[in-house]
Formats: C-alpha cells, sequence, structure tokens
C-alpha cells in the first residue's frame, strides 16, 4: 500500500496561519493503514494547530474529518457541503488523494499535511519498507521477486554492475546489492538463466501522465 | 466508565441522508444477488455475515430504525460490521439499484463520529488472518 508520513507541523503551521477556517481531512485508506493520515492523526493535528493557535491568540481554528478514500469521488462527495464553509483544507491523504480534492474543490486552496512517500510494505507495526515505485513495467518474473529499479540504488534492470562491495552497493551507508540478493534468490530457485536474460532500457513512462483503463 | 452516545449527532447525519438510505433499505429483496459479488463472502466459506445486504441491514439499517438510539456496545458491534467484515473495495452490486457501498461509508461515518473506527496499530493483521486464503 501507499505509504504516507506527516509533514513537519512547523511547515504546516506556517501555511494555516494564513487562513481562518481550516478544515483537516483525513483517509481512511492507505493513509489510516500506515498510521499516517487516519482520523487519530486528524485529530492529533488539529489539537496541535488550535493549541498553537490559543497562544498565540489568533482567531485561526481547524477542524478535523476523516472520509473513507480520498481518491473516489463517491467519498469525496461527503464533503460538499462541507468545504465550502471553510477558508482551506490540509489533506492527511497521499499525493492522488491531496490532487483529487483540490481538483472537485477548485476555488478552495487544498494543502499537503503529509508526504507521500512509497508503495511498501508493513514489516511490523509502524515499520514500512519501500518495495514498489510503480514504474509501468514490472521485471520481478526474472529478477527473483526482487525489484532492481527500487532496491538498487543505481535501479539497473542487467545487473549488478562492478560496484558490488562484500554484500553492500558501493555508495555505502550499508545497502545491500539488490543483484547480489536477486542472484543469490535465483540460485535458490535454480533459476540462473533468468540473469542471462538481458532487459532492454526501460521506458521511463513513470514520467509522463499514466491512466489506467482496466479490463475485466 | 460506561462511554457515552451522542444520540442528537447520530440522528443529524442520519437525517442528511435519510430520504435516500430509507429508501434503499425497503428495496432489497433479500435476493442474495450482492452476496455473490462480494470477495470477502465468496472467499470465506459463504458465511453470511459478510453478505452486503446483512452488513447493511444490521449496520445502517439498525441506525435508521432506532433513530440514531444506540447504545455504545451496540456502536461496537457495528464497528466489527463496517470497518472489518467490509473491506470497503466498491466491488459489490445491487440488481436493485441500491449503493451499499454508499450506505456502508454511512454507518462509517456515524460511528468515525462517536469515536469507533478501526485502530490499525492494535488490529492491523485481524482482517488478514481471521480466515482462510483469499
Amino acid at each position: 500500500m501507499i505509504k504516507i508520513q506527516p509533514k513537519p507541523i512547523e511547515e504546516i503551521t506556517d501555511i494555516a496561519g494564513s487562513y481562518k477556517k481550516i478544515l483537516i481531512v483525513g483517509c481512511g485508506g492507505c493513509a489510516s493503514v500506515c498510521l499516517g493520515g487516519g482520523q487519530p492523526e486528524v485529530d492529533k493535528l488539529t489539537e496541535i494547530l488550535n493549541l498553537n493557535f490559543e497562544e498565540k491568540n489568533a482567531p485561526n481554528r481547524a477542524k478535523g474529518c476523516t472520509i473513507e478514500r480520498q481518491c473516489n469521488k463517491a467519498f469525496i462527495e461527503e464533503l460538499e457541503n462541507k468545504v465550502p464553509e471553510y477558508d482551506c483544507v490540509f489533506s492527511m491523504a497521499c499525493g492522488a488523494g491531496a490532487q483529487y480534492i483540490a481538483e472537485v474543490f477548485p476555488g478552495t486552496p487544498v494543502f499537503p499535511a503529509v508526504n507521500t512517500v512509497s508503495i511498501g510494505i508493513d514489516r511490523e507495526i509502524g515499520v514500512y519498507e519501500e518495495r514498489c515505485r510503480a514504474c509501468g513495467e514490472c521485471v520481478l518474473s526474472y529478477t527473483g521477486g526482487i525489484c532492481p529499479v527500487t532496491r538498487c540504488a543505481k535501479g539497473l534492470f542487467n545487473g549488478p554492475c562492478g560496484g558490488t562491495n562484500r554484500d553492500e552497493c558501493e555508495i555505502g551507508r550499508g545497502i545491500p546489492c539488490a543483484w547480489l540478493a536477486i542472484y543469490n534468490r535465483l540460485k535458490e530457485q535454480n533459476r540462473l538463466d533468468d540473469i542471462h536474460k538481458l532487459r532492454a532500457p526501460m521506458e521511463w513512462q513513470n514520467q509522463t501522465l499514466r491512466t489506467l483503463v482496466q479490463e475485466f | 466508565m460506561e462511554r457515552v452516545v451522542n444520540s442528537k449527532e447520530i440522528k443529524s447525519i442520519l437525517d442528511e441522508h435519510k430520504d435516500k438510505m430509507k429508501l434503499m433499505l425497503k428495496v432489497c429483496v433479500r435476493c442474495t444477488f450482492c452476496a455473490e459479488t462480494c470477495f470477502l463472502y465468496r472467499s470465506r466459506e459463504q458465511n453470511p455475515k459478510y453478505m452486503p445486504s446483512m452488513k447493511i441491514i444490521n449496520s445502517i439499517g439498525k441506525l435508521y430504525k432506532k433513530k440514531g438510539k444506540v447504545k455504545f456496545e451496540e456502536l461496537e458491534k457495528m464497528r466489527e460490521i463496517v470497518f472489518h467484515d467490509c473491506v470497503l473495495c466498491t466491488r459489490c452490486s445491487c440488481p436493485m439499484g441500491i449503493n451499499i457501498p454508499e450506505m456502508i461509508a454511512l454507518a462509517r461515518r456515524v460511528l468515525r463520529s462517536q469515536g469507533i473506527y478501526y485502530s490499525y496499530d492494535k488490529e492491523p493483521h485481524s482482517i488478514a488472518t481471521s480466515n482462510t486464503e483469499i
């Protein structure tokens, strides 16, 4: 799922200070699962902002609510009567959710209250590891289920490079070499032939706007 | 200490959608077609608790029937239904045109208004481990 992280409170207060009535909108989807933008996080941010305003004797006030998903218009409709009553909206969903809210309410400034970090796995509660960059051309079939785009520091499609240094990437910082892991996994599965199958350079479709129409 | 339910707040949310929701609850003919479109129902040995019609009747249906005057324990039971037994994938469909996801979402909104929701820091894997493979 998509993983998000709350922005530093200073960044939020800096923007919020210019608006008197602030609506903080949480998301019941991925943002809730990774404990970054669900109802408890909305309540917490609302409280922090209001305490901040009260300390400064500022008239600004924030109110929070959480909708089921910000990436689906059917759920955004719940905000139709609410948003016009506020001067700005802080979205606690991923970038897609925040943009959809901004699109549905073009007359109201919509700000992200979180940073969208990655598509990742839940290692344990509160610990998430990136596993996918949504490159649009999955090669996991050939790489033993280890993504070279995400886990190789150089994003190499045909590795390893010459920079493998004792299981680690030459860039250091304790980063394991993804291609060594791919080699070991393929060897374990007796599929080392796959590593010889050269892959064409990636067409970086990620850099163009992709719309998916799923056939089912 | 017993948690207090703000019935007035619940009723005000219910009233916003009263006509539409009551109509949708009324037109359900219990045909069970929606059950066949629910992946949880199909993958969990067709346990009737996962039937979308059952989920709406026992959550938003009950809220309207009791005009929002429900006990905290009843809301806790509904929480299990709308947050645990339904993932709101929006793939369920009804031949009568009932918008099941909209009804579940409204039930969730009512529960959220009372501070009742799914706690991913306390029960993150209960959906995944509650039954057999999907």
